[in-house]
């Protein structure tokens, strides 16, 4: 047992005997490096690394919590003491006790595949790697911004819990992206690759950094921006609309993912995050998109930023259709929601960002299952469209209904073919309109994993990562503004 | 945690550490200039629903930042570190990492030399919010979820309490600190049923000491925002006359706070303020200070570089003032680094400066009496997932959230279902036509919060609608 663990072990150990019913120790170390060229100018070049303890308590039928910085053993009386004081006060405002399903949490250890360790590359390549991505950006006058990122993670985390497991996970997660924007005539618009916000993120080494071709696609990437800027804008009217994956992704996450959180649907977020629609009398019954719907919640699944052996209830990961041929089936939970809905054991979507907060119920990879079209087909199929291309803007409501996104660019299609480009293509509409709308999805050959790495929720708001899969697909006649 | 002991903060002790980094940091040849950081966060809170305390948190955080330069042939080359432990081997292990990377990195575009020494405000601590704990917090919460269970409806809400500590060292002898405190209690009331009869409310109270907040006043009106047991009507799409309240207006300036006030954002064409500094684009009303000594709340007196925060007109009886700089912007702006308005964030950072502490001077008409000058409009209580469409014409999109009510002839007739609103910042804020009396604090769903009273705006945009 190494000295994490054994700290881990000791945590719940204090706790049980400061009185409480249940405990789970995450003793978590984060290392991470992340390198930011603005301009040509190295603007962000910094590595960090954090670690502390974090116990979690069940006392009286109330949850406690207490967290410190570093791996102090002294420390640990104090921690439980905390923890287990704090969930006895708070059990004065009980109403309902806590209860947890019967999951069977096993011991044992998991790595990300890894086949570039992003860490043994030297900042001085990781620089100069970032250099060669902002040359094919440079050369465009009114280019008046030139990004390009990069950003590596390694979790390692050391759980135990009061009913004996022992689990050692150790979580890469890797990602770059580039972006340019334009300034002309008072417009300004950005254009990235292959995702906004910082790039493209994946559970795995700097063999997904380089997958990803920037240099590539930078010239691209700067002359679109340039082009966007004279682009006219999207017109407002009803059209089909057409969604790259770089943009269905956070419709997935949005409509579909936040939705289905079970501590969201019983009012346990409508503090900050809001509720959902998505109610429990629902399940099974709802016809949630078209027939050819298919999305898969998966934990295990390659790549997957969510993608690991157990979550921080230390449940172990699993797959499981959330909506199947169209229809509302299954909900994201953990051992204390699961009961809720009937089941006996939790999907283990309980997480935390880090040592320094308690688990709530988070997205895991999501992703909408392939269809059989290609994008070239698709296109030539569609008589009035727009293709939407990568994550500009979006806002949803509170209970995950009326949503309005804005993608960085568009493209019109007019009897099955790409006409003319435009900015700002803003569609706004309603989550099962929307999915219901849905008669075209592009195959296997078309899907891939995006991932987010900055998924916000809880009160106070935590970060999590997860990714969704998916291809190109389609949705008729949705309404687009201005 | 032990931090904490004697009831404060030990910034003295953030501060004499922060020093030791930077002068062990110059014990390596290579090291030209350092400038350290050191933050501690100790927080408490609980969040609760309609089972009671649903999560709670007793934590402390320590974290050290190192910038280290490195100056060859009068360039300047530069990184940092970040970790959390100040014990010898953390503090050598982090110059060794800052350097490292700086001994890599391309030469500093805009090489701005480190500033010296200033004297700032070390703020205060509030050893009643410090100490505030569990116990303290059940009592409120009790108080909440019984109140809102008498009406029939369900609590959410979450009771905060965090205590900061910041000092800042650098190679030029600057060396400031400061402390200070947060609570916040803030209550969601949802009615019994979401589609019919009873939406949802929400209130909440922010201040610098724990005593200071009014928890009675957060649940009475949560509960009258939830109008439990109306019915909710619905009106059109389109443009309204609307009375935003403070929560509502701070998830409109938030975004001004983001994009548009900061020198980065104008020097890259990117901001509103791009070609309408000295214009007078809001209503003669709006007055906009960024001030981070409000009577409201205090937060940091210096920025990410250790400079003096300056209350920073930046909209004068709706004439558009400078942006906010820090030292290279000042540079950038024609002046010297001297005379940044101190809103920088930790360097080196992609992050341009910005304002983040937005005050809205308050006019003469309280909440009531705004609300009584409405033909027909709409009182809104609070936006939902602003974002953000343009960046020049700030045009933003959101919803309704927690109360929406019909005003007709001066009176709240009726609560209504929510609406999606599509409206530019810019057209909104010339289009005040009254500011209120009542400041209040508040923020939104992204991080910020906003000091500013309810605003009363004319043909604000509406672009759909919900059921409920």
């Amino acid at each position: 047992m190494t000295d994490f663990m054994k700290l881990s072990v000791a945590a719940t150990a204090a706790a049980k005997k400061a009185g409480a019913e249940y405990a789970d120790a995450r003793v978590n170390l984060l290392q991470m490096e992340s390198y930011g060229l603005h301009n040509g100018d190295l603007e962000n070049a910094s590595v960090s690394e954090e670690c502390g303890l974090g116990l979690r308590v069940l006392v009286d039928g109330t949850w406690g919590y207490a967290a410190t910085v570093g791996t102090d053993k002294s420390a640990l009386h104090e921690v439980a003491m905390r923890a287990v004081n704090a969930a006895r006060s708070l059990s004065s405002a009980r109403v309902k006790r806590v209860t947890m399903s019967e999951d069977d949490l096993t011991s044992g250890e998991y790595r990300t595949p890894v086949r570039e360790d992003p860490f043994a590359l030297s900042a001085a390549d990781k620089v100069a790697f970032l250099q060669s991505v902002d040359k094919g950006l440079q050369g465009e006058e009114s280019v008046v911004a030139r990004d390009v990122n990069l950003g590596i993670r390694r979790e390692r985390q050391w759980f135990s819990s009061s009913n004996g497991a022992e689990q050692f996970q150790e979580l890469v997660r890797t990602g770059a992206g580039v972006s340019a924007t334009a300034a002309k005539h008072g417009i300004v618009e950005r254009r990235s690759y292959p995702a906004s916000f910082g790039g493209d993120y994946r559970a795995a080494g700097f063999e997904h950094v380089r997958s990803l071709n920037l240099a590539e696609h930078a010239e691209q990437v700067r002359d679109e921006a340039v082009a966007l800027t004279s682009a006219p804008i999207c017109e407002a009217g009803e059209r089909d609309l057409l969604l790259m994956g770089n943009q269905l992704m956070l419709q997935i996450h949005e409509s579909v993912g936040h939705p289905n959180e079970l501590d969201r649907v019983f009012g346990h977020e409508v503090d900050l995050a809001g509720a959902s629609f998505a109610t429990t009398d629902k399940l099974g019954e709802f016809q949630y998109g078209s027939s050819i719907v298919n999305l898969v919640a998966d934990s295990t699944v390659e790549g997957g930023l969510d993608t690991r052996a157990w979550d921080d209830d230390g449940v172990k990961s699993g797959r499981w259709h959330v909506v199947k041929d169209g229809v509302f089936v299954g909900y994201h939970t953990s051992r204390e929601w699961a009961e809720r809905i009937g089941e006996t054991t939790s999907r283990g979507c309980n997480r935390s960002e880090g040592w320094y907060n308690p688990p709530i119920i988070r997205i895991t990879n999501l992703s909408l299952m392939p269809g059989d079209w290609t994008l070239d087909n698709m296109i030539a199929d569609t008589e009035d469209g727009v293709l939407c291309d990568t994550v500009k803007m979006w806002s949803i409501d509170q209970r995950r209904l009326n949503f309005q996104f804005t993608t960085e660019l568009g493209w019109e299609i007019k009897n099955g073919k790409k006409v003319r480009m435009v900015r700002k293509p803003t569609y706004q509409g309603n989550t099962t309109d929307f999915w219901r709308s849905c008669d075209a999805i592009c195959d296997e050959s078309h899907w891939r994993l995006w991932g987010v790495p900055n998924c916000g929720k809880g009160n106070p708001m935590q970060v999590a990562e997860m990714s969704h899969g998916c291809s190109p697909a389609r949705f008729r006649k949705q309404t687009f503004v201005v | 945690m032990a931090l904490t002991k004697n009831y404060g903060l030990g910034s003295e002790a953030l501060l004499d550490a922060a020093v030791e980094l930077v002068e062990r940091a110059h014990e390596r040849d290579t090291v030209f200039e350092a400038e350290a950081t050191v933050r501690l966060t100790v927080n408490s809170f609980a969040r609760f629903a309609d089972t009671g305390p649903t999560q709670s948190a007793e934590r402390a955080k320590l974290d050290v930042r190192l910038r280290i330069r490195r100056e060859a042939g009068g360039q300047l080359f530069e990184a940092a570190a970040s970790g959390q432990a100040l014990d010898e081997i953390a503090m050598d292990s982090l110059i060794d990492q800052a350097d490292s990377i700086a001994a890599i990195s391309p030469a500093v575009g805009t090489p701005i030399e480190l500033g010296g020494h200033v004297e700032v405000s070390t703020g205060t601590c509030d050893p009643a919010t410090l100490t505030h704990g569990p116990r303290e917090k059940a009592a409120a919460i009790k108080k909440a979820i019984a109140a809102v269970r008498a009406v029939g409806a369900t609590p959410a809400g979450l009771f905060d309490t965090t205590g900061s500590a910041v000092a800042i060292a650098n190679s030029k002898g600057r060396q400031v600190r400061n402390e200070s405190t947060r609570a916040s209690f803030a209550l969601t009331v949802t009615g019994p049923s979401e589609g019919g009869l009873g939406g949802s409310g929400w209130a909440e109270s922010i201040r610098s000491r724990v005593g200071d907040l009014d928890i009675d006043s957060v649940i009475e009106r949560a509960i009258a925002k939830a109008a439990i047991g109306q019915e909710r009507g619905a009106v059109e799409p389109g443009e309204y006359t609307v009375i935003l309240e403070p929560a509502a207006v701070s998830s409109l300036l938030l975004f001004a706070s983001y994009y548009g006030f900061g020198a980065k954002e104008v020097a890259e064409k990117s901001s509103f303020l791009c070609g309408r500094i000295g214009e007078k684009a809001f209503a003669d009303s709006v007055t906009i200070i960024d001030n981070w000594n409000h009577r409201l709340h205090k937060s940091c007196s210096f920025d990410g570089e250790g400079s003096p925060k300056r209350v920073t007109p930046l909209v004068t009886g709706g004439v558009l003032g400078n942006p906010v700089t820090d030292r290279t912007f000042a540079v950038k702006s024609g002046g010297v680094a001297e005379d940044s308005t101190g809103h920088a964030s930790p360097q080196p950072s992609s992050s341009g400066p910005s304002a983040s502490c937005l005050c809205v001077e308050p006019g003469e008409s309280s909440t009531a009496e705004l609300i009584a000058g409405v033909k027909r409009g709409l009182l809104v209580t609070q936006f939902h997932y602003t974002n953000m469409i343009d960046p020049r014409e700030m045009m933003l999109t959101g919803m309704t959230r927690n109360g929406l009510f019909l005003i007709e002839d001066g009176q709240i007739v009726r609560p209504l279902k929510n609406l999606r609103f599509t409206e530019s910042l810019m057209r909104a804020m010339a289009n005040v036509k009254a500011v209120g009396s009542e400041l209040d604090i508040s923020g939104a769903l992204f991080d910020g919060e906003v000091i500013t009273p309810a605003l009363c705006v004319e043909g604000f945009r509406f672009t759909s609608s919900t059921d409920f």
